[in-house]
């Protein structure tokens, strides 16, 4: 298993690196890459006890004699300039600063003068490096290549992120840290859905206490494996989607809410129709309820907000976006996710009691006739 | 038992009614044709509802889940019920109609009115299987047993068609009742279908299949015909006065199986 996917990753990395080197080459450069690598990893540790302070990989210094001069640049066939100069604070500051080189990435370059490459643009450099990634990060490149942003890459679109566009290159840190950091990267292209998420129960929580609970964009989203959230199969798991925290009973605790929301959805109507839904045939179109219906997508609020879609005085309205006559009655229909009990539907509760008292009851009554005949008839014989 | 059929009739009682018996036929016809084809109907209305019905109610179990996407989805299952939860109310309205209007301009007799006599009836025949009374009470046209399950069925089926079209146009509906209304429908349909099946499965299929009297399967419903036999110990009363009135109408009349039709 782990034998084919090295196979994998370096015929993928031959191919890539025939543009710019021959085969032969390239091999030689991997296996002396991977020899210093080991010897990298043996002397580190000592290296490191010894002066603190240098904390560069082999080879970094080395490239940074020409790429430090912050005036370095070209000009590409589009007339952008492309700087080339590379932070040494910033790099040694990311997360890889004291662990890769700089040919690590770079693999295609291992002498001056570099190989020339025949790219157009900046973007098309950027782009360039969706490959150079998956050597350490295989497992995240893999996920990628299910997302929506990978189906438009392969479609012709170059606008769409690539792992340098949310990781950034020579300053790559933790993306999560701080947890808001994750919702500033989406908002880079996702501005109008980050300004209603800002706003929604969820963003404020994040934005204003830096709460560690409330969900940021990959929370549902994931982060590699980004799905068309447009699509059927996605929207159709939205309620184990809010499940996974609002039926936590620990974390809705904190927050004083009822974990009953998914239970009670599930047991209704909307919600047997969607778990059916699930498992059946992508083709049928007919659509029942979820949590996102009722509640909202980013807009999420508090469900005693005034704008709630929710909110007592608001919720037919929401009804009527599926079920366009209904009136003000209507909504009474739905028990607000609450399990039927003597305060809360009454009429429910005590219907219920009473065929849970009559049922055994009947069927005892007509279950003992039935033995009493069998035993009389048996006696008689 | 003789006693009883000659009550004040006839000076030669004995003589009279094996006269009478010797005219009978071996077999009575006990329901007309539309009334067995109300029954077969019933029958198949009833299997499809429960078998697009139950699962739906258990939706959580595992058989559940298999029924419905073995009938091709929750949608599809849905739309069986609803197509045969209407048939159903169609046959209801049918059969309350005719039998009312048979009634009402005395072409029929009522035969199901429920009387004081079942209940003692029900209470007679528990103490005789206790062994606390030695005669078994002696029934008419239908025992309170028949009795029980026809307005069982009249009034559950009547409450599963007001609860199942409420659920079925929940925005009609609350247009002038109140909302909780849905609810209460979803929770009575769902259990007093599960008491109708119960009661079908272990009560009905009692007396019509595992009854050691009728064991294995009693075809009356289904043929429209009850033996001699059957007749005169299982509906005494009317066995007997069917022999009073072919004594009335002389010795040159025979019975032709066929006189118990005008009853509903």
């Amino acid at each position: 298993m782990q034998r084919g996917e090295k196979k994998r990753i370096r015929a993928e990395y031959e191919m890539s690196s025939k543009r710019g080197s021959k085969d032969a080459s390239a091999i030689l450069s991997t296996l002396w890459q991977s020899a210093t690598g080991i010897i990298i990893a043996l002397i580190l540790p000592f290296v490191a006890l010894a002066e603190p302070q240098t904390n560069f990989s082999e080879g970094v210094e080395f490239c940074l004699g020409c790429h430090s001069d912050s005036s370095l640049s070209i000009v590409l066939p589009s007339k952008e300039k492309m700087p080339l100069y590379i932070n040494p604070e910033e790099f040694a500051a990311s997360i890889h600063g004291d662990k890769l080189g700089c040919t690590d990435c770079h693999s295609d370059i291992s002498d001056y003068p570099h190989p020339v490459k025949e790219l157009k643009n900046r973007r098309a450099y950027s782009l360039a490096f969706y490959e150079g990634c998956k050597r350490c990060h295989f497992a995240n490149y893999t996920k990628t290549l299910e997302s929506i942003h990978y189906s438009l890459l392969s479609k012709g679109n170059p606008r769409v992120p690539v792992c340098v566009d949310c990781h950034g290159a020579h300053n790559v840190t933790r993306p999560d840290k701080p947890r808001t950091r994750v919702s500033q990267t989406c908002k880079k292209c996702h501005l109008g859905v980050y300004e209603t998420y800002s706003a929604s129960v969820h963003g404020r929580a994040l934005i204003e206490e830096d709460n560690p609970d409330v969900p940021v964009c990959t929370s549902c989203h994931h982060a590699h494996n980004i799905e068309d959230p447009r699509t059927r199969t996605f929207l159709l798991k939205t309620p184990e989607l809010c499940g996974k925290c609002h039926a936590n009973e620990r974390l809705m605790q904190k927050y004083g809410l009822s974990t009953k929301v998914l239970e009670t959805y599930l047991k209704d109507f909307h919600g047997v129709s969607v778990t059916f839904y699930k498992s059946q045939r992508e083709d049928i179109t007919s659509w029942k309820a979820v949590c996102t219906d009722c509640h909202g997508v980013h807009n999420i609020t508090k469900v005693s907000d005034p704008n709630s879609p929710v909110l007592k005085a608001n919720v037919v309205h929401t009804c009527r976006k599926c079920h366009p006559d209904a009136t003000t009655n209507f909504p009474g229909a739905w028990l607000s996710h609450y399990e039927p009990n003597p305060k809360k539907a009454p009429l429910v509760y005590y219907v219920k009691v009473f065929y849970k008292i009559f049922i055994p009851f009947t069927i005892g009554g007509l279950g003992l006739h039935i033995l009493l005949h069998i035993w009389r008839v048996a006696t008689n014989r | 038992m003789e006693d009883k059929i000659n009550s004040g009739e006839g000076e030669n009682p004995q003589n009279e009614v094996s006269r009478v018996e010797m005219r009978l036929p071996e077999e009575f016809v006990r329901f007309s044709p539309l009334q067995r084809v109300e029954h077969l109907l019933v029958m198949i209305f009833f299997i499809v509802l429960v078998i697009t019905g139950l699962p739906q109610g258990f939706f959580e179990t595992s058989w559940a889940a298999w029924i419905i996407m073995s009938l091709g989805g929750i949608d599809i299952t849905r739309f069986i019920h609803r197509v045969f939860g209407i048939l159903f109310a169609a046959l209801a309205i049918w059969h309350l109609g005719r039998v009312t209007l048979l009634v009402l301009l005395r072409k029929a007799r009522p035969s199901m009115i429920p009387t004081f006599k079942d209940f003692s009836d029900a209470t007679g025949t528990l103490k005789y299987y206790l062994g606390l009374s030695e005669e078994h009470p002696k029934f008419d046209r239908y025992d309170y047993r028949q009795k029980f399950e026809y307005w069982g069925l009249m009034i559950g089926g009547i409450i599963m068609i007001v609860t199942g079209f409420i659920l079925y146009f929940p925005v009609f509906f609350t247009e002038l009742l109140p909302g909780v209304i849905i609810p209460v429908a979803k929770a009575v349909h769902g259990y007093e279908a599960l008491l109708a099946f119960l009661v079908i499965i272990i009560w009905h299929m009692y007396g019509a299949h595992f009854n050691p009297d009728v064991f294995p399967f009693d075809s009356s419903i289904f043929t429209g015909k009850i033996s001699r036999e059957r007749m005169e110990k299982e509906h005494h009363l009317e066995y007997a006065r069917l022999l009073r009135s072919l004594a009335k109408d002389g010795e040159d009349k025979k019975s032709t199986g066929e006189e118990k039709s005008n009853y509903v």
